[in-house]
């Protein structure tokens, strides 16, 4: 698959704080890709590095295997943390401005207005506004020139519970067309609602970089109880697929060897007497794995 | 460039401040190079008199010394028409426009040269504006006619152009460092017609200073050798002869603080992480 995005040891100091440390990163064509991390890990400078608003100590990166960055950015849509219009213009004014540096011509705008909601007050100034439609209008102007390209750094930051559900829709139905999404959260289960491959950010340094599936996949932790928790607990040791297990009393929290199914286990105890009164299998969520990367580094 | 000129049209055609600025400052050219006139029939009014001369019939609007009288004259409102640019650049800053222009695909360049444009354009428009009313004046007060006295002397025209290039590019890099519009109207103002003129008119006529090199230094100042550029006019109704040419040692000094603000433009933008 083609590689949108090649970051090459990109670095940033700012004075004595190391913002991004030679960071790597490859980005493929059709990816949602996310950039986990806590408030100051370096997410919203490597974007800015990108886009050629903020210098990079060290490093490169290459768009679309080397393309001018000017043009590049061209082709390039943008939402990023606050909404960066005139207040002074109208929604279509301050569209206006964005397609003529896009090279994108006025065609689209009434139907991207439209798209985002904001049709009916198209002409009003912009600094009247209420922070979701602010929000709203720098969508419409990251998608005014259909870009290939999207770049969100906090997208749903500051939206109200609909706004957010709008935007995870607005992500998805992008992404379904082909595009590339790379997006910066603090959000773990944004990310692992809409990305396809996420990456690791702290104090600038990357500690994990994989697909959303892969890290999720091994769902392995199954909590069991019956009526009788010591036979069943007594029958469960001679179990070959179960790796630990410990009971807090009323349940058993069992950690399954790779291979091993939960299926397995409702069988077993079946086979040996015992009905289970409950059988509960733990889905992964990103939340863990990122505090176990987290912890795994310290 | 086209390109960058529509770029700051689209910005500035429905901003209202622009425009009221923009015609406050015409009407001031307007004023200043038409008030000649009533100026003198106010010192006739107060008795005031040039050695016996009617203050009145001083030819301050013949072809061609309008030209130098009215550039003159006008070359003391144009802190007003860089009032405009620093706005103008100060609204990218604050609302982070530029920023966002940049990451829309132009770059750092485009966005020096579209300010940079505008600039000219101004100079341009008040340029324009100041012949159409040294033309109107001339045509009403002017003792003599003719295409060889109307075109003489237009580079006094030039003169005040490349002046207000020169002093609005001031203004730009101001802004860009200080980031303030407030903060740069005042200091440019203060500059403009306090500080500087006070300094050099200490350097050149203080007793512990006046025979040395001071006076001499004193033309290299910013606003001063922009000043020297169309040099007082009036001296000639009194001593007959004068420096009736643009100063060409003023046009060396102004180009060389010309290039050093383009270059501290580039550089600092440059340099510059925009967040």
């Amino acid at each position: 698959m083609e590689t949108i995005l090649t970051i090459n040891k990109l670095s940033k100091r700012f004075g004595r704080i190391q913002a991004v440390d030679k960071l790597n990163l490859e980005i493929k064509q059709g990816q949602v890709f996310g950039i986990l991390g806590p408030n100051g890990s370096g997410k919203t400078t490597t974007l800015g590095m990108i886009l050629d608003v903020i210098a990079p100590n060290q490093g490169s990166f290459k768009w679309f295997g080397g393309e001018r960055t000017v043009d590049a950015r061209k082709k390039i849509g943008s939402i990023l943390e606050t909404p960066c219009f005139y207040p002074y213009l109208s929604a279509v004014q301050n569209l206006r401005i964005t397609a003529h540096i896009k090279k994108a011509g006025n065609e689209n705008i009434e139907s991207i207005l439209r798209q985002v909601g904001l049709f009916d007050r198209k002409d009003d100034k912009f600094k009247t506004y209420s922070l979701g439609m602010k929000q709203r209008l720098s969508i419409g102007a990251a998608l005014l020139s259909n870009p290939p390209v999207l770049i969100l750094d906090e997208p749903t930051n500051g939206l109200d519970p609909e706004g957010i559900a709008e935007v995870r829709a607005l992500i998805k139905n992008i992404a379904q067309n082909g595009k590339t999404i790379l997006m910066a959260s603090h959000l773990l289960n944004e990310v692992q609602k809409v990305c396809t491959h996420f990456c690791v950010l702290r104090n600038g340094v990357k500690l994990h970089e994989g697909s959303v599936s892969d890290t999720l996949g091994e769902i392995n932790k199954v909590d069991v109880s019956s009526d009788d928790l010591v036979v069943l607990g007594d029958v469960l040791k001679d179990h070959p697929g179960i790796e630990s297990s410990s009971s807090n009393g009323s349940i058993i929290e069992l950690t399954l060897k790779p291979g091993t199914l939960a299926t397995d286990i409702n069988q077993y105890c079946f086979k040996k007497g015992i009905t289970l009164k409950k059988l509960f299998t733990h889905t992964n969520s990103l939340e863990q794995e990122f505090l176990k990367i987290l912890k795994e580094n310290d | 460039m086209i390109r960058v000129l529509k770029l700051e049209w689209l910005k500035v055609r429905n901003y209202k401040s622009f425009w009221i600025l923009l015609g406050m400052y015409l009407l001031a050219l307007l004023i200043i190079a038409s008030g000649g006139v009533f100026f003198l029939e106010w010192l006739k009014s107060k008795g005031a008199d040039f050695d016996g001369i009617d203050p009145t019939i001083l030819p301050i609007y013949d072809f061609p010394d309008i030209w130098q009288n009215t550039t003159y004259l006008a070359s003391f409102v144009k802190v007003l028409l860089a009032f405009i640019v620093i706005i103008s650049v100060n609204n990218d800053l604050t609302y982070s426009t530029m920023r966002q222009n940049i990451i829309d695909g132009i770059s750092k360049k485009e966005f020096i040269l579209s300010k940079f444009m505008q600039i000219i354009v101004l100079a341009l428009i008040s340029t324009l504006f100041l012949f159409l009313i040294g033309f109107i004046n001339g045509s009403i007060y002017s003792h003599v006619w003719g295409v060889e006295y109307i075109f003489d002397e237009l580079e006094f025209l030039f003169a005040y152009f490349y002046e207000i290039v020169v002093y609005c590019t001031l203004a730009f890099l101001l802004t860009l460092v200080i980031k303030k519009a407030g903060f740069v109207i005042v200091i440019l103002f203060l500059y403009t017609l306090m500080f500087e003129p006070i300094a050099t008119t200490i350097l050149m006529n203080a007793p512990y200073f006046k025979d040395g090199m001071a006076p001499e230094i004193a033309q290299f100042f910013p606003i001063r050798s922009l000043n020297n550029l169309i040099s007082v006019p009036y001296t000639r109704y009194v001593f007959m002869e004068i420096e009736d040419n643009v100063s060409y040692s003023a046009l060396a000094i102004t180009s060389a603080w010309f290039l050093f603000y383009l270059g501290s433009i580039f550089y600092i933008l440059n340099k510059r992480d925009l967040k």
